[in-house]
């Protein structure tokens, strides 16, 4: 046995490839990133002169800039579709269970917006967003119909995900709430909401990351519009850094405003999902 | 006696909301898939009807029971087959290469990353090397970058190297993740190392039990991922879009918002292409579901 102990030098070679890749695409990338927002960038040298600070500046106070626009209105956008989701997903997982027929084909219709593009998603509901009043035309609505968009396509992947943790939920802690004259209400708050707690952390966080991102379904139906009602942050970083020559610099400092607000719910998230301790107690 | 009945109501009350929701689920491909088989002037009319106005019950009796047949009726069932839109959307729009390309793309980037993937999970889960732990926590800290600031960078890279504009240059950032290398080693570290001890003592190599012994026992997990792996490539549209200008090149996605561009008038035509570009999805879930064991709580870290 003494041989399991030796270092394994190969092991290098296994993980470089992945590693490399990895890295370069992520951590590397950010870092570029990072350099890109200090810098005036000027894509026919592909580079550009140092200007410290000046681009976040720029993207905070700036005239021209839309991000305090944008940014309330992908936080609107956020909150709908969080709150519209979890009071779908949940309710209906809840449900799914209880309804004791028809479980595979429930499953099979609500995972399907999961496994369709996204671009045509939003062609579908483009056209039905204008039988039901031309939703996506006036800038109170528009940005609304969206969110609905949104919670339709990631309710049934969560309403599964829900659906996993409530059935590794131990029956016989139902049943002894039963003897003890529980009613439902009173398991769901005792029993089913503390089982379901890292699930619940899980899909709010990842939900929230996820909208935050929103990008396809606002380039697809709006293009930001009308009146920048649905003017979004991914919308606006793209359109800047790939539409209007010279502003990378500005997409990329706009990209790391961005990341500081995901990383404060990426932070929550590992906080609250390290703390869970329900089965040593 | 009382108890059972209220369960029974609950139950049936469940179920309603049940069929309510997925009839909600269900609607939008109804409508496309209606919509994508009405002519021009149908859609026109009546975008409502989920059956086009040609193929409706009532006008069908009319023609062949009561033999009334109607002159524009006859035209329009004979000029608009039913898969007209389909053929012209491949004819016109080329959707059969962008359906190519995403195949292609989708499959390149399934069998490469799976490759990789489980070559440093393996290494990860089996090997000893100084800097183990450094490396893997590093890995993982990168599945919390957020794509959108990755976006732009990734960009420059690619450009940096050449590859804007080329098919390596779209599938190049799928070839390797850190969702995937976790995945992987949480699988080969519950493979029992006794396998591993024997196949050593009669001389087997550590390349030989990887692809002999554990690959073979890792099969669900692999399958698993790569099916998401093969959606996520299949779906992708905002980087595509962003290193691709060749429309030879286009994938589905990236190959719909410009034939929705160019064809802005003709929607029975866009959603057809894009029934086409979803069935093929639907259809390989639907095939290998069996093989998706606890697939969604395996898959459930990633969205």
């Amino acid at each position: 046995m003494k041989k399991r102990s030796r270092v394994d030098w190969g092991a290098y070679l296994y993980i470089a490839p992945a590693f490399l890749l990895t890295i370069v695409f992520s951590l590397f990338s950010m870092g570029v990133s990072f350099w890109t927002s200090l810098h005036n960038w000027d894509p026919f040298r592909g580079g550009g002169d140092f200007v410290g600070m000046d681009n976040y500046r720029r993207v905070l106070t700036g005239t021209d800039s839309v991000f305090w626009v944008a940014l309330r209105n992908t936080t609107l956008y956020v909150v709908m579709v969080l709150v519209g989701m979890i009071g779908t997903a949940l309710p209906l997982a809840l449900l799914c269970r209880k309804a004791k027929y028809l479980q595979g084909l429930f499953r099979t219709l609500y995972f399907l917006p999961s496994i369709t593009p996204g671009v045509v998603v939003s062609l579908i509901f483009y056209q039905l967003f204008g039988l039901w009043g031309q939703l996506l035309d006036k800038s109170t609505t528009a940005l609304v119909a969206i969110a609905m968009m949104g919670i339709w396509s990631s309710m049934g992947y969560n309403m599964l995900l829900f659906l996993a943790g409530l059935n590794e939920i131990p029956i016989d802690f139902y049943e002894a709430a039963r003897i003890d004259g529980a009613n439902s209400l009173t398991e769901f708050w005792h029993i089913t909401i503390p089982f379901l707690r890292n699930t619940l952390v899980f899909v709010i966080v990842m939900t929230i990351i996820g909208a935050y991102q929103v990008f396809t379904s606002v380039y697809v139906m709006t293009g930001g519009g009308p009146e920048r009602s649905t003017q979004v942050l991914a919308f606006d970083i793209f359109m800047n850094a790939f539409s209007v020559s010279g502003q990378m610099g500005y997409a990329s400092a706009a990209a790391w405003l961005l990341f500081l607000v995901i990383s404060v719910f990426v932070f929550i998230q590992m906080r609250l999902m390290r703390s869970q301790r329900i089965y040593d107690e | 006696m009382s108890f059972i009945t209220k369960g029974k109501i609950g139950t049936a009350l469940a179920l309603v909301v049940m069929c309510i929701g997925a009839w909600v689920m269900a609607f939008p491909y109804l409508f496309a898939i209606g919509s994508s088989v009405k002519s021009r002037s149908e859609f026109a009319k009546d975008r409502y009807s989920l059956i086009p106005p040609r193929y409706q019950p009532t006008k069908l009796w009319n023609v062949y029971v009561n033999g009334k047949s109607d002159p524009e009726h006859a035209e329009q069932l004979q000029k608009w087959y039913p898969t007209r839109n389909y053929v012209e959307a491949v004819v016109y729009g080329g959707i059969d290469r962008f359906l190519c390309n995403s195949f292609l793309y989708a499959v390149i980037i399934t069998s490469v990353s799976l490759f990789f993937n489980t070559l440093a999970a393996y290494a990860f889960a089996r090997m000893k090397f100084p800097g183990r732990e450094v490396l893997f926590n590093t890995l993982l800290a990168t599945m919390m970058i957020p794509s959108v600031v990755t976006l732009i960078p990734q960009f420059l890279v690619i450009q940096k190297i050449g590859l804007v504009d080329h098919w390596l240059g779209v599938v190049l950032p799928g070839f390797a993740g850190a969702f995937g290398i976790f995945l992987l080693r949480q699988f080969f570290l519950n493979i029992p190392m006794e396998l591993e001890n024997a196949a050593r003592l009669d001389g087997c190599s550590r390349w030989g039990i990887l692809w002999l012994i554990i690959v073979p026992l890792s099969k669900p997990a692999l399958i698993t991922l790569g099916l998401f792996t093969f959606m996520g490539a299949w779906n992708a549209f905002e980087w595509p879009l962003v290193v691709l200008s060749n429309e030879n090149y286009y994938p589905l996605t990236v190959g719909l918002a410009l034939f929705r561009d160019q064809n802005g008038q003709d929607w029975p035509r866009v959603l057809a292409a894009g029934v086409m570009g979803s069935a093929p999805l639907i259809a390989l879930f639907y095939l290998a579901q069996k093989f998706l064991v606890g697939g969604i709580s395996l898959s459930g870290m990633k969205t």
